[in-house]
Parts: structure tokens; sequence; C-alpha cells
């Protein structure tokens, strides 16, 4: 019955240096089915494209097999050239007889016996091909972002700005993340929070961002276009509809020594308290640890001292739910923890750095907020331990990174900047000092970036030394830091008064919990996964779930501010649409007779196969059933395996079609 | 396919891989020019999770000497988690067709990514050569090819 | 008596409405095994009866639909049948509170005893609504469950192809395997399926080893080890063969044996990470 229409590409001579493709072309019109073979040099070029078309219309062909390169290369060519010639798009397969064979094989005899074998297998299976609709669903033109660093306040900006409704997820009591917390910034010296802060207050103000700060993403359910997302917003014991963030409060709190998070230590906060001044929303809110009335029920001051009565002592964490159609995760990173001890078995410490139990070693985060003109020593360079101004310090780059024997193998590629950035802020505060680096190797690509490095090497002086530090001791105040200097061959000893040491960066905490959530892939460094390294860089395999930041990789402001425009401007096609369509190569299930074992459902990856009662008309249950939501299914299959009935079924990669493949070579 | 005419014999080993992982890898031994040789018969499915049992029972019938089963590494799935799914079910599968006499030698399993287009073709080179010493699978063909009993 | 009670509880069982059937073993000719009874009425219970040739796993007949028409049954089970019964209910093919268990300790069945009572680990029912009798003939030490099947896998690969190729010559896909077990319970089996066929149905070696592969890999991390369906094989194939070495590798691979934890979920389709996988290149 079917009239099949075989096409064999040359590739100029790619394919047919190795594969006699006249006699492929020939063959292929003894299987069942083959109304029409032909070959021709480039069936990707127009001339080809449109000979396929003209063939489509001419026979009145029903399916048709490209015999040329992978699927992954032109099978979506193929398709737009059958649809052009009103053949429904899911009719068109390939064998691939480049990759797989020309390319791969010498003996021509061989080579076109395997080229055939394929063009059989293909047109065995294009015969059960079904003519396949794109599935259309509604869009919730809401964006969900999680995380609200720089990525996600950029991000939330770009779409809200587009006109459309953001719902925006922080962990922290403010929005910023950890640009908020820098100095200055590389290769162009602007300070950080003068070019954040603005922004900050844009997201806080935007009416069409819903800002939910001390709140995580509890759960995430529904599809692209369709999520329901259910926000957890954790106690923070004061009402910041109330408040006016006047700061009674926390000038009153008597619990004044507490580690300040956003100092990284450096400095302390009150048991009530905003992170810092500038801070989005400008509202404090309670430690519960850390607060007596909470621990211990005395005290009680800052409700006292509150005009506006914004004190809750009895505040409880709530469960809210938000509509949402797109989601990007922002989530960003923590820095690797250079002590001893470790949060995974996987990676260990640096116990030789003292990190931890010297003062006097910090990282580079810490280092940050003691150059920070709003740090805890108002920018006045102080080493930790006494306070005393250093005049020698020593910056360790590649603490973590690039070291598989601490378990982290890539390159955390903003610290060889960074570190550069630190020896002139550095010099410029202490002009007597001696900055010294010890490195593996400089890694400045970027604009204007090497010239940076450089200019803190010939400008600012400070010594580098290619070579890695194997021990730092304490002796009479001074860091005695040990290391070797590979290019002059001489170990080096430096007595420093401070070490600062750039770990790698690693995901934030949580995040792979969160990728779970969202089953979305992770590395397995824990850095959440792009669809397409090159081509769908910001899209997960999850539709209508994006990523950008450093929650994907380390990278710096730059990078991940375009990285969140770019995963902004995929949100805004998304809801540039009234409808979206998906790709309807997804799963099925035979109602009639599925046994409803569920197997499927206990299966599915993200959670498509459902569980569905079958009614009559007066609503009695007839029986039990799988059933799948085209709007989650991303067609793995996985169902189908397990279906011991075989009452599931997968579009594209059908029983019939697999099935009469291998039967072809029979 | 089974008869080269320099009379040596050809194996014929059929492939079920993954789209993602293992189908790019070939892919790019096929960029790489990593030659290996002709006798494998790639069967592309989305993922390592919906290759069932069944299709390599149907493997042997339609005379493969051979059978590899290939697709991403643990972790690396393109939906997650089709693959440890997958090799759930080929631990128990294995042991199955252990106690029913299968050849073990001509079952394969690999985890093959898509930047491994070097290990597809040490992979496929290796089981063509083995299945080549070995022999036809005659045990087997000679179960499919009885009519009736 | 034993008999006695177990009348008693199902006479008060339908008497007092709270099952509308009971289903049980009833009296066979001597030397044959006792049939399945379907007893709607308090005066039918003396038809019950309780000795070593209750072999059926009776929870076969529950995914009948004219069992389930009767109404809510109450159900006579041994250790081993009682597993199937719990493989069920985490296959959402039964509520448990629409079934009432009546579990029987078990001295083991057949004469002579069967092989598979012989090394039985289970004896007493665990998640019954009542438990009835005692065991009185322990099982022998556990390690002989493996026996049968590691003298089989003695063999060589090739013997052992030669073996099933023998045993699987004599089939004649009446398919009485299927039909006794409490497990299939698919409403179309996929050896019913056509389109395509992925087990050839003609009467070929071909299609009986597609077959058998298919229904002991169908039984995986889930068959209860109750042997119906070696014992309704009409031309006697040994099939426990199969199931064992599923049991066995889901014992050593997964530390399960299936239907004895009701609250476990199902080992296909979950998964763990560390799952071996030192046969994978």
């Amino acid at each position: 019955m079917s009239r099949i229409g075989v096409f064999v590409c040359w590739c100029g001579e790619n394919i047919a240096r190795t594969v006699d493709v006249v006699q492929v072309a020939e063959a292929s019109l003894q299987f069942p089915g083959v109304k029409h073979a032909a070959h021709y040099k480039y069936m990707c070029s127009e001339p080809g494209q449109s000979l396929i078309r003209d063939k489509i219309l001419a026979d009145r062909l029903d399916g048709i097999v490209v015999a040329s390169c992978s699927p992954h290369m032109h099978l979506k060519t193929f398709r737009g050239a059958a649809q052009a010639a009103g053949l429904n798009p899911y009719l068109v397969e390939i064998a691939n007889i480049r990759e797989h064979c020309s390319w791969v094989h010498q003996d021509k005899a061989k080579a076109t016996a395997k080229a055939i074998d394929l063009v059989r297998m293909a047109v065995a299976k294009v015969r059960r091909n079904n003519a396949l609709q794109a599935i259309k669903v509604p869009v919730t033109k809401r964006a969900l972002i999680i995380g609200a660093g720089v990525a996600g306040i950029q991000a939330a900006l770009d779409i809200a700005d587009a006109g459309y409704e953001v719902v925006l997820v922080e962990r922290e009591p403010s929005v910023g993340g950890k640009m908020a917390g820098l100095s200055e910034t590389f290769p162009t010296m602007d300070c950080s929070q003068c070019i954040l802060t603005p922004r900050m207050v844009d997201v806080g103000q935007h009416p069409r961002i819903k800002l939910y700060t001390c709140a995580e993403v509890e759960s995430v359910d529904g599809y692209v276009g369709n999520f329901k997302a259910t926000i957890r917003q954790k106690a923070r014991f004061v009402d910041i509809k109330k408040c006016t963030g006047c700061g009674e409060c926390w000038n009153a709190c008597p619990q004044k020594k507490i580690a300040s998070e956003f100092d990284y230590g450096m400095g302390n906060r009150r048991a009530i308290y905003i992170p810092f001044p500038q801070a989005v929303p400008a509202r404090p809110a309670i430690d519960k640890q850390a607060c007596l009335k909470l621990k211990k029920g005395v005290c009680g001051i800052c409700a006292k001292k509150c005009a506006a009565g914004a004190i809750n002592y009895a505040d409880q964490d709530q469960l809210l739910e938000e509509p949402i159609g797109a989601i990007i995760v922002a989530t960003g990173y923590q820095l690797y923890q250079i002590s001893a001890q470790q949060p995974t078995a996987e990676l260990s410490g640096y116990g030789e750095y003292g990190y931890g139990q010297y003062k006097d070693v910090i990282d580079a985060l810490q280092f940050e907020r003691l150059v920070s003109a709003s740090g805890p020593t108002g920018g006045v360079i102080q080493r930790p331990s006494d306070g005393k101004e250093p005049k020698h310090v020593v910056f360790i780059s590649c603490v973590g990174s690039r070291d598989n024997a601490k378990g982290i193998s890539y390159c955390s590629k903003i610290c060889c900047m960074y570190t550069a950035k630190h020896t002139m802020l550095y010099k410029h505060k202490v002009h007597d000092g001696q900055a010294h680096v010890f490195y593996m190797d400089i890694r400045s690509g970027g604009k204007n970036y090497d010239e940076f490095v450089r200019r803190a090497i010939e400008q600012d002086h400070a010594r580098y030394y290619r070579g890695r530090v194997s021990k730092i001791t304490e002796e009479n105040g001074k860091l005695i830091v040990r290391g070797a200097d590979t290019l002059a061959g001489t170990p080096v000893t430096i007595e420093a008064d401070l070490v600062v040491l750039a770990s790698a960066m690693r995901p934030a905490t949580g995040s792979d919990d969160l990728a779970r959530k969202l089953r979305i892939g992770y590395d397995q460094n824990g850095f959440l996964s792009e669809s397409h390294p090159k081509l769908r860089p910001v899209e997960t395999n999850s539709a209508g779930i994006l990523i950008c930041g450093a929650c994907h990789a380390p990278k710096d402001i730059p990078e991940s501010v375009a990285q969140a425009s770019a995963a902004a401007g995929k949100v805004l096609v998304m809801f540039s649409h009234k409808e979206m369509q998906r790709d309807p190569e997804i799963a099925k299930i035979n109602e009639s007779t599925c046994s409803a074992c569920f197997a499927c459902v206990r299966t599915c990856p993200y959670q498509a196969a459902e569980k569905a009662d079958v009614r009559d008309r007066a609503g009695n249950l007839v029986k039990r059933t799988a059933r799948i939501n085209q709007g989650l299914c991303m067609g793995c299959g996985t169902c189908v395996a397990v279906c011991p009935s075989k009452s599931a079924d997968l579009e594209g990669f059908s029983d019939q079609q697999i099935y009469a493949m291998v039967e072809s070579l029979l | 396919m089974s008869a080269h005419p320099t009379g040596v014999f050809e194996p014929k080993v059929i492939a079920y891989v993954c789209n993602w992982c293992t189908y790019l890898g070939a892919d790019l031994a096929g960029t790489s020019r990593l030659e290996y040789p002709a006798n494998v018969r790639i069967v592309r499915l989305p993922c390592t999770g919906r290759i069932d049992f069944n299709l390599l029972i149907k493997g042997f019938e339609v005379g493969a000497d051979a059978i590899l089963v290939s697709g991403c590494h643990p972790g690396d799935c393109h939906y997650t988690s089709g693959n440890f799914h997958a090799r759930r079910r080929w631990i128990l599968f294995r042991q199955l067709l252990d106690t029913m006499g299968f050849d073990m030698n001509r079952i394969h399993f690999a985890w093959i990514s898509a930047a491994e287009g070097k290990k597809f073709q040490h992979v496929l080179t290796d089981i063509v050569e083995q299945t080549r010493r070995m022999g036809p699978y005659a045990a087997y063909s000679k179960i499919c090819e009885e009519v009736s009993c | 008596m034993l008999e006695q009670k177990l009348r008693q509880t199902c006479r008060e069982l339908l008497a007092n409405g709270t099952v509308k059937v009971i289903i049980g073993y009833g009296a066979a000719p001597a030397g044959q095994a006792t049939r399945a009874v379907f007893i709607t009425t308090p005066e039918g219970v003396e038809q019950l009866v309780w000795n070593d040739r209750c072999e059926a796993n009776l929870v076969a007949y529950l995914k009948r639909p004219e069992v389930r028409a009767l109404g809510k049954p109450a159900i006579v089970v041994k250790a081993c049948d009682e597993r199937a019964l719990v493989v069920l209910q985490q296959e959402a093919q039964l509520e448990r509170a629409n079934v009432f268990v009546i579990g029987m300790a078990c001295d083991g069945i057949g004469a002579p005893r069967e092989a598979k009572c012989r090394s039985c680990e289970d004896q007493v029912p665990r998640f019954c609504d009542v438990v009835l009798g005692e065991v009185t003939k322990p099982a022998d030490a556990a390690s002989a469950r493996w026996d049968e099947l590691a003298e089989f896998m003695k063999k060589s690969p090739e013997e052992r192809m030669a073996y099933w190729q023998q045993e699987l010559a004599r089939c004649v896909k009446c398919y009485a395997c299927r039909q006794v077990c409490p497990l299939c319970y698919c409403q179309r089996c996929i050896v019913d399926k056509n389109r395509p066929t992925v087990i050839s149905t003609s009467p070929s070696l071909k299609g009986n080893f597609a077959w058998h592969v298919t229904r002991a890999f169908h039984l995986a991390a889930r068959c209860a080890g109750c042997d119906a369906c070696t014992r309704a094989c009409p031309v006697g194939i040994n099939l426990r063969l199969l199931n064992q070495s599923m049991a066995k590798a889901t014992e050593e691979n997964f530390q399960c044996r299936p239907g004895t934890d009701p609250q476990a979920q199902p080992l296909i389709g979950n998964y763990a990470t560390g799952d071996k996988e030192e046969f994978i290149r």
C-alpha cells in the first residue's frame, strides 16, 4: 500500500567515495513499499530539497527515507522539505549512511552492503510511522525565577519590563546574591554595589515582580506553560508590610555578636537584622537560632521598640501556590570549603593551608568584604587576627579547582581574574605592601581581561610565582608560606601577614535537591546541565525550565548577566505565543488493554504517566488505567519497556516501527 | 551479509543505542573518521530506558550473532534516569538468559557517551572480532529454524 | 481440629456479612489435589477442607471477573500464596481492605512434599486478617532453597540451552502457566498482541523460547514462588527453575524477596544509583 520515496545523498564525495550510491538507490527499489528511489549530490541543498518536494507531489509519496548524514544533522531539514510539499513531517526517516557508514568504513563493497541494510531498516520503519500533529498547550504567562543574585535580577527585570509577571524567589532575607558583597569588579574596577543596588531597587519596586525573600521553592508540579509552584515562605517574624525599615529594632537588639553571613564571618550582626544596609526589601528578619525571645522566651525588646507593630514572634512558615508558565533557575554558587572537613565524601580539603586554624588565612569572598567600603572594616585592610595592616599578602589560586586529588577537576574560571583584581585593590590601599600570587596557569580570556592581569603585574608589581604552595605554618605572628616557583626551579618561602585562598566555585547548597524537584539534570559536580552545550545553552532537558548564571558552571558577572538575558529571551519567545507547540513524539497508553499495574507511573522520570479512571457516561467507574500527560512527557519511552502488556507505546519509536526495523534484518 | 566473497565469516551485530549518548558517540566516531568493522546495524531509540528485553530476543531471532545495548553513563541520561531503570532490568535479565543457556559472550552492555567516539570504535571492533572468533550463533539459529515441535 | 476451626471462621464471616464469598479448598477424590470452591452461604462451609493437597494458589482467582462479581471475598492462603497477594497490593491490583485473608500455617503441600516446601522460608503467613494453625514440620535449612538451581547451573551454557530446547519443544502453548499465575493479570497478554507480534505464536521452538523468556522475566522480582505454573504445566516443563533463577538474582542483587513487605516499592520501576554494573563496559 505504501508509496515510499528513497533519496540517497552523495554528500559530495563524503558518502559517494565509499558507498555506491547508485547501487543503494537501485537496491532500495526492491524493498516492500518503495515507489521511487533517487540519488543526488547534495540532498540538503536547495536543488536536492526541491527534488524531494517535487517527487512527493508527483508520485504522491506517503513517506520518505533520506539516506544521508546523521538525523541529528538534517532530520529537521528534511522534515521541513516534506512539510513544504504537504507531507506530514513525521513521515520522514533518515538512514545515516555518512557518520555511521561511509566515514567509518573503507571497503566499498561492505560499506555499500551496510548502507543498503540501513536504508532497508529505515524503509521498514517509515512504513509504520504515524502522521503526527504538534501538541498544543496553553501558556500561563508568568515566570518563576529561583535565586535573586545578579542573574536572577537581570532575568526578572527583562521579563517584567517586557510586560509579563515574574515571581522571584530568594532564600536569603535580601536580593543581591554574591555580587552585593563584592568590592569592585574586574576588569573595569567599578564598584559592585554601585552597579547592582539600583537594579535591586528596581526589582523591589517593579509592579510586575512579585518578590519572595526568606523563601524557597518547595515543589513544582505540572508542565511547560502550566506549572504550579509551591513556595515556602519561611517565618521571618517581621511583617514586612507593616515594617517601615526604621532600624529601631536592630539598633536595640542586645544580641550583638552574631557572625554576619553577608560578611562571611568577618563582621557581626544582631539577632534581628538586615543583611546589609542596601538590602531589598529593606526589612529585617529575625534569626531564630540567635533570638533570645524565640529561644528562651525572654527579651522582646524589638517588639517594644517597633512603633509599627511589625514584630510577630508567632510567625510560621507558609506554603503559597503560584501558577507559572516558565521557570528560570539562577541559584548561583558557593565557595568550596577549604578546611579538611568536607560536605561530601567525594571532596577532600586542604588541611595543610590552615584555613579555619589560622585567623589570617581567609578565602576570596572574605577578602572582598575586607576591601569593600561597606565591609566590616570600612574598606581599611586590616588582618583579622590583630587588626594590623598586612605588608605581605599571599594569594593562592586554584585552591580546590583543577585538583583531581581534592575531587574537583574543573577550572573555576574567575579566580585568575579576581586574584589579579585583589592584588591591585590591595596595592591601591597599602602602597608599601607587596602582593604575591601562586598560580598554575593564568587564564584571562575575555575582553580587556589579559590587559588587566598585565596591569596587576606591571603597574602594581604583584609578584607571580608559577607553582603550588605545599604548606602554611604560623610563626611569631607571621604566616610562613612554603611553595615553589617552577619557572625559576626554586623553592619559595614567604613570610606573609595575610593569605587569601581563591577557592573553587561549587553549585549553591541544595541545588541538586532543587534539580531533582524540577526534574532537570546536573553533572557529577552538581552544576545544572544545559540541553546542548552549544545550541541550547540556557535550556534544560525539561521543557520550559531554563538555567543561567553560576548554577550552570563557574562564570563571571558579564557572562551570568548575558546568560540571564538569554534565558529571559527564551521565556519571552514562549510567552509571545498564545499556545505552545510540543514535539508529538511522546508516549501513549492503550487504555483498553492497560491493566493499571502502574509500572509506568513508578518509572516515568517526568511523572507524566498518571493514574486515571475511565468512567461511563453516567460517571460509573469502568476501569482504572494509566494515562500520559502530554504536557509532561518528554518521549524517553521508559514506560514502554516496563509495560508488561505493551499497552504503552511511543510515537516515533513505536514497537511496530522498531520491530519492523529489526525484522527487516532477517 | 553473512557470507563475504572472501569466505570469511562476517558476524551480524545489532546495536540498540540511545539517541543522545551512544548514537552521538557513533556520530562522533564518524566525524573523527574512526574506522571499525562494517558489521554493526544500529537501532536508534530515544533512551536505554526504551529498550525492552524482547528486543534482545528478537535480535537473536533475526540471526544476530551478537547484540550490543548501549546508552548514556549513569547520571548523564538525557531523561535523567532512563538508564538507571534499564540497568536494573539488565541485571536480572542477564541472569535469566544465562539460566536458559544463552551465550553470554554474545550479549554486550556499554555506557558510551556522546564524547566517546573512540570508545564506540573500540567496543564495536572488539565485539565484532570476538564474535568472528566464536563463529555464527548456531545454537540459537537452530532453535529459530525449527518449524514445528 | 484445624479444618473445623477454618469452617467455623468462614461460617461466621458469611453469617455476619463480613464477606460475600469464601474462596477455599474443597474435597477431591483420594490421591488428587483439592479444588477451589466458592462458598456463598454459611451452610456451604462444610465443603471446606484443609490438608496437604491444598496445592493451588487461590489468589489467582481474584483476577477473574466472575469471581469479583460475587462480592467481597475471604480467601484461604498459605504463606507463599500470601506473597502473591502482597505483590498484587503493591501493583495496585488489590485494595487490601476489600479482601479478608485467612492465613493457614503450612507444613508443606504435596504427596510427597513438594521440593519448594522442603526449603520453605515462609510457612506462617504474616499479613493476614486471621492465621489458623501452627507449623508442626519446620522446613529444612534455607540454604537448600537453591540446590536444584545450583545443580542445574553446573551444566555448561550449551547443555543448558540443549536442556531447554528439549523441554520447550514439548510446550504446546496452552498458557496454563499463565492462567494459574496470580500475578499474570494483564487484561491483554503480550503474547496476544499483534502489530507487532513480539512473541511468535506459531508452535515453534522460536516462539516457545520467546514466550518462556517473557513469562519468566515478567515475573522477575515479583514471583511469589508458589510453583502453581510448574504444577499446571501439562507436559511437565520445569518452570520452577526459571522462576528460581530470577528469585535468586533478585535476592542476591537487591536483597529483595518479593511479596514479603507490603510497604516496599516494587523493584522494577525503581532504581538505585548504586545498582551494580560490573557487566557494563
